[in-house]
């Protein structure tokens, strides 16, 4: 018997590509753009924390084969090593490329804000050879900036290979330089916070869903590969009675006095290298590694590379007061002698360095004097780290919650808060300008202040509020009867209290016209058009009332609890004058 | 020159999606061969220097093993044989500012494993060079019942034994007391072992456990001489000076030089001789005894008396002590003869106690006597000891 009645018929080729067609089709339907720059944000997490893994690897390997390891570091090679990797460097940055002199936060920042998220991947790869060549020979800089220009540079790459939309590319540097920094330093909360803090300088949730989502994939391919080891192995840290506070209080001072010392060393003597014959650039780099390498030679071998492993010891009690207040000042200037020179690498590092022994210093210093004082060296080793950051990167937050995230321990969080305000303070009150936005204009750029706007006066609604006018409107009541309330005031705009809600406004001219018309005996509500005027709050900034001010001569500023109750009225010259104001005696911004 | 990217990648966002993974993945394959090729450079390089590291800390120079072993550290920095190798040549190198980060080393080594034996006994070393009987008690407890790599048994008493010298070198004998008592249910039947663990005994001042662990020793071996002798003094300390006579008669049998146990033996001989109080000796022998005791009272009072200046004559008791012991011995002189009666059931013991006075207060005054006065002291010891 035939079944071809109920056996389906063969399909087509075409037919059988349909489906998968169709399938794919749905799939696409799906992504809208928002959903790909999140699902991207993870793939730039995976490739970051990858290339930040082999930066670690070449790091160590340019270690270990230029200067062996490094408690066996010694002789000429503590010298002639940096020196001349400092040449090669200097070869390298003047030839092959071009701008990656620096930390790399300002760049990334400069995409941001300058190039539209655009990050040469030549800058990314030669970040990544001259870095590992220079901190691996021994120059005193960290990986850490490094680390999040290529995630930063890696990003952009791929987001240009995507041709995905201007404003998502402008973002994706900001994507990869936290998915850098969080593989750098296993710490993708301090990395998320200061790439939200430094680099973007606002906090939106669209943005903030792709960095913690790059920096938490980075941070687990770094774990994945070289193990959830810590930077650092935390002592045991304690904080008894409050008014050990002020000890803490007295080693944000003596920090805050250094970040100032150090950031000024580096903005007086840069520019006067920059501004050196060309030809001496190809020798800045070496003689600062002499330099460095000297100082390692003649006793303070502590100082050279990032120095993660004396932090340690620090951390342990390994160093009298005495060696760590000479090691956090050779540190100082062994940093600036490389950071000045042009050499590629970063100051998170070093920073923590220099933060960690002079806590550990001021606070043996302390204890020797106050021997109740319960904190051990390494408590305030940590806290001391926290406290440069906090002078020196002028990163608040961040300076908080590395020392946190780095210890694993929050019960030195009241220490670590007090000490970095004071730190924090002192260092904005002495220098002006923090030290990144002192880079970029030392370099021709300018790119906002992220401290600057944090902290800018914002003008707002009730800066340019006028008084509540003596004539308001009933709409309840009759056109004639409010002609004759008109009829003698000055104003030739008047505001209508409508009913129950809201506000309208009639001229003069109109009110008149009205009555002309014979229409006194109609309610001003039922001659007036139906829309309601838009109002505003006295908190909002005045730049949202730059909207109405054209369109309507009178802007009524009620109050948020009760919408019928009038604070003033906005008119287009009281927001203009109050601009004008303003400007006239806002200092021009230095550039 | 200009770098960028040939545009490959379609924009479409599943296969964009398919492609990033496929590099993912390329990526995770090739930096997983670069890492596994670094860490077994570092780890061959980290073999050699903790070898090294080894072989200056066996030349007790601890400043290159620690160097060494850091370095190791930086090649392979998770390997606990490294860190645990690092912490001990930090605590053993006597500065006292690297004993935090030994400790440091060793507590994050416990954390992970706190059943290890090995890293247990070496906490608990840098708590013994801190001076810390609780923590260092708790990590030499927790070695001992931890798990050793090899040989258990006799890591364990080490721990155990490490613990009794720290213990007795605090001062605290009662502690060690009780891990002695605990040592001794554990030696292996080695006389070595058994003629440490009565050294130990011998500190702690219990020389009943250690005359136990040096007849335990002769059991095993009964011709060791040591233990011969150790058994002879510890009978003697302990008060059983027959038992003493014994064990120091063989240890001087084994050993014809041993000046020391010859000594004892001759005191033990002059105790056994001159002991009115021992059993089994007739009333004769015994009233013997008690005047010959008598005599050398006087003797060493007269002597003694002699050697500080005191003129014994014309001295009053509130003067000098030994010149109430002289009023008293001759009050009591003239009882030697009522010894025979025996009415006189309290008699010799009135008249040894004459005799321990004076012998106790001239060894205070005089130092330790020889011959018979150190016999008599030496029973006066028992008595009283006996009386308690």
């Amino acid at each position: 018997m035939s079944n071809s009645s109920t056996t389906r018929p063969a399909a087509t080729p075409a037919a059988r590509f349909q489906t998968p067609r169709r399938l794919f089709s749905t799939v696409e339907g799906v992504f809208n753009e928002e959903l790909f720059f999140l699902i991207l944000s993870v793939f730039i997490g995976i490739f970051a924390g990858m290339a930040v893994v082999c930066f670690r690897l070449a790091i160590d390997w340019m270690h270990l084969a230029l200067l062996g390891p490094l408690p066996q570091t010694h002789g000429w090679r503590l010298f002639a090593v940096p020196a001349v990797a400092g040449l090669v460097v200097a070869a390298l940055v003047i030839h092959v490329f071009p701008g990656i002199r620096g930390s790399g936060v300002n760049q990334t920042k400069a995409a941001l804000y300058i190039f539209n998220g655009f990050i040469p991947f030549r800058t990314a790869i030669g970040k990544f050879i001259c870095s590992a060549i220079a901190i691996g020979s021994g120059q005193s800089l960290g990986p850490e900036d490094p680390s999040l220009q290529i995630g930063a540079g890696i990003a952009s790459a791929l987001g240009r290979q995507l041709e995905i939309s201007r404003e998502k590319l402008r973002l994706m540097a900001p994507v990869g330089a936290a998915a850098g920094l969080a593989a750098a330093f296993n710490a993708p909360i301090s990395a998320v916070l200061f790439v939200i803090e430094e680099v973007i300088g606002r906090w939106s949730a669209g943005i903030l869903g792709s960095v913690v989502l790059s920096a938490v994939s980075s941070v687990v391919v770094v774990r994945w590969f070289l193990g959830s080891e810590p930077l650092f192995r935390i002592p045991v840290t304690t904080f008894k009675r409050p008014t050990e506070l002020i000890a803490y209080a007295v080693l944000g001072i003596v920090g805050g006095l250094a970040s100032v010392a150090f950031a000024k060393s580096i903005g007086y003597l840069r520019p006067r290298l920059n501004a050196l014959p060309r030809w001496t650039q190809y020798f800045q780099p070496a003689l600062a590694g002499l330099l460095i390498g000297l100082i390692a030679f003649l006793g303070a071998p502590q100082i050279i590379g990032a120095g993660y492993d004396s932090m340690d010891q620090a951390m342990h009690g390994q160093y009298a007061w005495k060696v760590l207040a000479v090691l956090a000042v050779l540190k100082i200037l062994a940093t600036t002698l490389s950071f000045v020179s042009g050499v590629p690498g970063g100051m998170f590092a070093p920073t923590l360095f220099i933060g960690a022994m002079l806590g550990g210093a001021v606070g043996d210093v302390e204890r020797h004097f106050f021997p109740h004082l319960t904190g051990s060296t390494g408590t305030y080793v940590l806290v001391g780290m926290g406290v440069l950051f906090a002078g020196f990167l002028r990163v608040p937050m961040t300076s908080v919650f590395m020392v946190l995230e780095v210890s694993g321990n929050y019960e030195i969080v009241v220490p670590v808060i007090v000490a970095n305000t004071f730190s924090y303070l002192i260092s904005r009150s002495l220098q002006t300008v923090p030290i990144f936005d002192m880079l970029t204009r030392q370099d021709g750029l300018i790119l906002p202040s992220l401290e600057e706007d944090r902290e800018e006066a914002i003008l707002r609604v009730e800066d340019a509020m006028l008084p509540v006018p003596p004539t308001i409107l009933s709409a309840e009541d009759y056109v004639d009867a409010n002609a004759r309330r008109v009829h003698d005031s000055t104003d030739s705009n008047f505001l209508v209290r409508m009913h129950p809600s809201g506000w309208n406004i009639i001229s003069r001219d109109q009110l008149q016209r009205l009555f002309r018309e014979g229409k006194g005996e109609h309610t001003l509500a039922s001659v007036l058009p139906p829309q309601s005027l838009p109002t505003l709050y006295p908190d909002l900034p005045l730049d949202s009332a730059l909207r109405y001010v054209n369109d309507y001569p009178l802007v009524p500023v009620v109050n948020r609890a009760n919408s019928r109750h009038l604070e003033g009225v906005i008119s287009r010259d009281s927001v203009f004058k109050k601009y004008g104001s303003q400007n006239s005696v806002e200092a021009p911004r230095p550039t | 020159m200009s770098w960028s990217f040939p545009k490959l990648i379609p924009r479409s966002a599943p296969v964009i999606l398919l492609v990033l993974t496929l590099a993912a993945a390329t990526g995770f394959a090739a930096v997983s061969h670069l890492v596994a090729r670094f860490t077994a450079n570092q780890q061959s390089r980290g073999r050699k220097l903790y070898a090294q590291g080894l072989a200056e800390a066996s030349a007790n120079r601890y400043d290159d093993a620690i160097n060494a072993f850091r370095a190791a550290l930086t090649c392979e920095p998770t390997n606990s044989q490294y860190q645990l190798s690092l912490a001990r040549a930090l605590r053993d190198s006597n500065d006292p500012n690297r004993l935090d980060e030994a400790e440091s080393y060793l507590i994050a080594l416990w954390q992970r494993a706190p059943q290890d034996a090995a890293v247990n006994l070496a906490l608990a070393r840098v708590a013994a060079h801190r001076g810390s009987i609780d923590d260092a008690t708790r990590y030499y407890h927790n070695a001992m019942y931890g798990v050793w790599d090899s040989d258990p048994d006799a890591n364990r008493s080490k721990a155990r034994i490490e613990l009794i010298q720290f213990l007795l070198k605090q001062g605290t004998p009662n502690k060690a007391a009780s891990e002695l008592m605990a040592l001794a249910t554990a030696l292996p039947p080695d006389p070595v072992a058994h003629l440490q663990a009565a050294q130990l005994f011998a500190q702690a001042k219990d020389y009943a456990g250690e005359l136990v662990q040096y007849e335990e020793a002769l059991r095993l071996d009964p011709a060791n001489s040591a233990a011969l002798a150790g058994a002879g003094e510890a009978a003697y300390r302990s008060g059983d000076y027959a038992t003493a006579h014994r064990y120091l008669q063989a240890a001087v049998n084994a050993n014809p030089q041993d000046a020391d146990s010859r000594l004892l033996l001759a005191t033990t001989d002059l105790i056994l001789r001159n002991n009115p109080f021992q059993s089994h000796i007739s009333d004769v022998e015994r009233n013997r005894r008690i005047t010959a005791a008598f005599t050398q009272a006087e003797k060493r009072l007269t002597e003694c008396a002699q050697q500080t200046g005191v003129d014994l004559k014309t001295a009053t008791p509130a003067a000098s002590p030994l010149a109430g012991l002289q009023s008293l011995w001759t009050e009591a002189k003239p009882d030697l003869t009522r010894l025979r009666s025996p009415a006189e059931t309290d008699l010799p013991d009135a008249l040894m106690d004459v005799v321990f006075q004076v012998e106790q207060q001239t060894a205070v005054t005089c130092g330790q006597p020889q011959g018979l006065d150190l016999a008599l002291l030496l029973i006066s010891h028992k008595r009283e000891v006996a009386s308690r």
